[in-house]
């Protein structure tokens, strides 16, 4: 196996340049390019691409505009600088995400590690609402949550061989991917989605969600909550099987955990579905996705 | 001391004749003198720069050569128009800094102002000009500028990234706030529509108000602030939101409600006429005797000592 700082330098270096997940790509050409683009719309076609999304809070959090908080939210950052700006940001990150296309997702599907994120994002923002988040927090659980898994990418690109072995290995031993990650590849998407948020310079709460979704007790004590209904909207995804990022079977005592973290029980999470389905179809329906 | 003097007042475009002889016709540009220590600052580069060029030509090149420092609120045509047509540029003598806000995916600060002087345009390309010039992307931040003058810019609420400024020297505070509006909340609040979400609604309500609240404070408690003034609120409202720019109502709240002490109306709209400017000025003019502020419409080739 390599060392991990050689890991970690193989990663690094395709972070910069990660492409959009072409699912969306079209639709944020379309959506950006019309002078009669609405908020909503930036804003929805922005949040339906994690690695887009990440992109353009990046770009928004860097040095470039030095803003003197950190902005978490896409609606914050469209009212802060403006729709131009945004939709020209989302344009120019964009375009790297067209060269990507489908290439970037050799052991994954890309159009089901979508659904996953998107299910994710918005099951992360229906528990925020149903444990009173204020509404305005709410969208920084949904990037959070959209986000969760991009650590996926780089490995699955950078490391395709063994990552494809990985997915094999958990789908085998019907046990946790993070682990069989750590054996084939040397590093989990933990990690590399450490080394995203970071390098990306995102808000921190982003990045633990990116880095402890597996161990939120492990996350720092501000961003816990957050971190802990990211996780528990991941075992929903993954449980109810709603799109697809590999990790196909949840351990139960790590969801016991978590339900007991969050005070709540398995059949609080229940009427959740519809909303997720309807956010799923809704998402599908402006994209224009065809199955 | 700052002695501050408008050159150009307008907004859009130049726009000279029988009936803007009053008020001026050209484009933004502002000058302040700190004469204790003989430095110069310009704020913007719109048509005024040019008899500002005129006039620096006559009265600092005698003494020596020029040194100044031009501050571009944002890149839009009318504040950067007067560049080519600044005569010092044109003096090997001459050094010029030029500090403006450039958004992520665009050029850089001198290919969009020296952008201008490419033979398409106009005769003398920005590699023949003979005078030193440097460009710097400016950011929001707190500066200090040595001779005891402090720069603070804030983000303003334009269609591209545009900066207000605030100069703070020996106690006196001098202000720009223009090209703005008031932040507004951009998503859909009508839970009746299809595009309604609450999340984004009210996180656009709180971001709207925060934004607002940041930008008074940055204007809080000037001597002197130039707030932009293109409309009257009965012309924003029907037809100018989102346009990025404010009402004289709006403009004269803000100053009111943060102790400003003189506020000059500014950027104003190219059709007005010095008639009715002064209709206007009957209305909201005031003297700044009683409480509240000194409030007046900014002339071209008025002068402030603060």
């Amino acid at each position: 196996m390599e060392s991990s700082d050689h890991l970690t330098h193989v990663i690094q270096a395709y972070i910069d340049r990660m492409p959009s997940l072409s699912t969306t790509v079209n639709k944020v050409l379309e959506v950006c390019n019309s002078p009669k683009t609405s908020a909503n719309d930036l804003n929805r076609v922005i949040s339906l691409d994690p690695v887009l999304t990440g992109h353009v809070l990046k770009l928004i959090n860097s040095a470039y505009y030095s803003l003197p908080n950190q902005v978490s939210s896409l609606a914050r950052a469209i009212i802060m600088l403006g729709l131009n700006t945004v939709k020209n940001l989302a344009l120019s990150t964009a375009v790297i995400g067209a060269l990507g296309k489908k290439s970037c997702f050799t052991a994954l599907s890309m159009d089901a590690f979508w659904a996953h994120s998107i299910c994710v994002g918005v099951t992360a923002k229906a528990l925020a609402a149903a444990n009173n988040v204020a509404g305005s927090e709410r969208d920084e659980y949904f990037v959070a949550g959209m986000l969760h898994d991009l650590g996926k990418i780089p490995l699955n690109k950078c490391f395709a061989a063994e990552y494809a072995q990985a997915l094999q290995l958990a789908a085998l031993e019907q046990g946790s991917l993070l682990r069989s990650e750590q054996l084939l590849v040397g590093i989990d998407h933990g990690m590399a989605g450490r080394l995203i948020g970071e390098k990306w310079r995102l808000a921190p709460s982003i990045v633990d969600s990116l880095a402890f979704h597996h161990a939120p007790e492990q996350a720092p004590a501000d961003s816990r909550t957050l971190v802990a209904t990211v996780a528990l909207a991941n075992l929903y995804a993954n449980i109810y099987e709603i799109g697809s990022a590999g990790d196909t079977f949840p351990e139960a005592p790590f969801l016991m955990s978590i339900l007991e973290m969050m005070d709540l029980k398995w059949t609080d999470l229940a009427p959740l579905h519809a909303i997720v389905r309807m956010e799923l179809d809704k998402a599908q329906v402006f994209l224009k996705l065809t199955e | 001391m700052m002695r501050v003097k408008f050159w150009g007042v307008r907004g859009s475009i130049p726009c000279p004749g029988g009936h803007t002889a009053k008020y001026g016709g050209n484009t933004s540009c502002i000058e302040i003198r700190f004469d204790d220590v003989g430095r110069q600052i310009i704020i913007d580069a719109g048509s005024g720069l040019r008899e500002l060029g005129n006039f620096m030509m006559g009265h600092d090149l005698p003494k020596g050569p020029i040194s100044t420092s031009i501050y571009l609120s944002h890149t839009h045509w009318d504040h950067i128009m007067g560049f080519p047509f600044f005569t010092p540029i044109y003096l090997p003598s001459t050094r010029i800094e030029v500090f403006g806000p450039v958004s992520h995916e665009s050029d850089t600060l001198e290919t969009i102002v020296g952008g201008q002087m490419t033979y398409r345009y106009f005769p003398v390309r920005q590699a023949e000009l003979a005078a030193t010039i440097s460009y710097a992307n400016l950011k929001e931040g707190r500066f200090d500028l040595g001779d005891g003058i402090t720069l603070t810019t804030k983000y303003l609420n334009h269609p591209i990234l545009c900066l207000g400024y605030r100069f703070e020297y020996q106690g006196k505070v001098f202000c720009t706030a223009y090209d703005t509006e008031p932040y507004q909340n951009l998503f859909c609040t009508d839970s009746d529509s299809t595009e309604y979400d609450e999340g984004m609604a009210l996180e656009g309500e709180v971001v709207a108000r925060e934004q607002n609240e940041a930008l008074e404070s940055f204007v809080a408690g000037a001597d002197l602030l130039v707030y932009d003034a293109q409309y009257t609120q009965g012309e924003y409202i029907p037809g100018k939101v989102g346009w990025g720019h404010s009402s004289m109502e709006f403009a004269i709240a803000v100053a009111r409600r943060r102790q400003v002490k003189r506020l000059a109306l500014f950027h104003h709209e190219p059709v007005r006429t010095d008639g009715e400017f002064d209709e206007l000025a009957a209305i909201y003019a005031q003297t700044g005797d009683g409480d509240g502020p000194e409030i007046f419409f900014a002339r071209e080739g008025g002068e402030i000592i603060l």
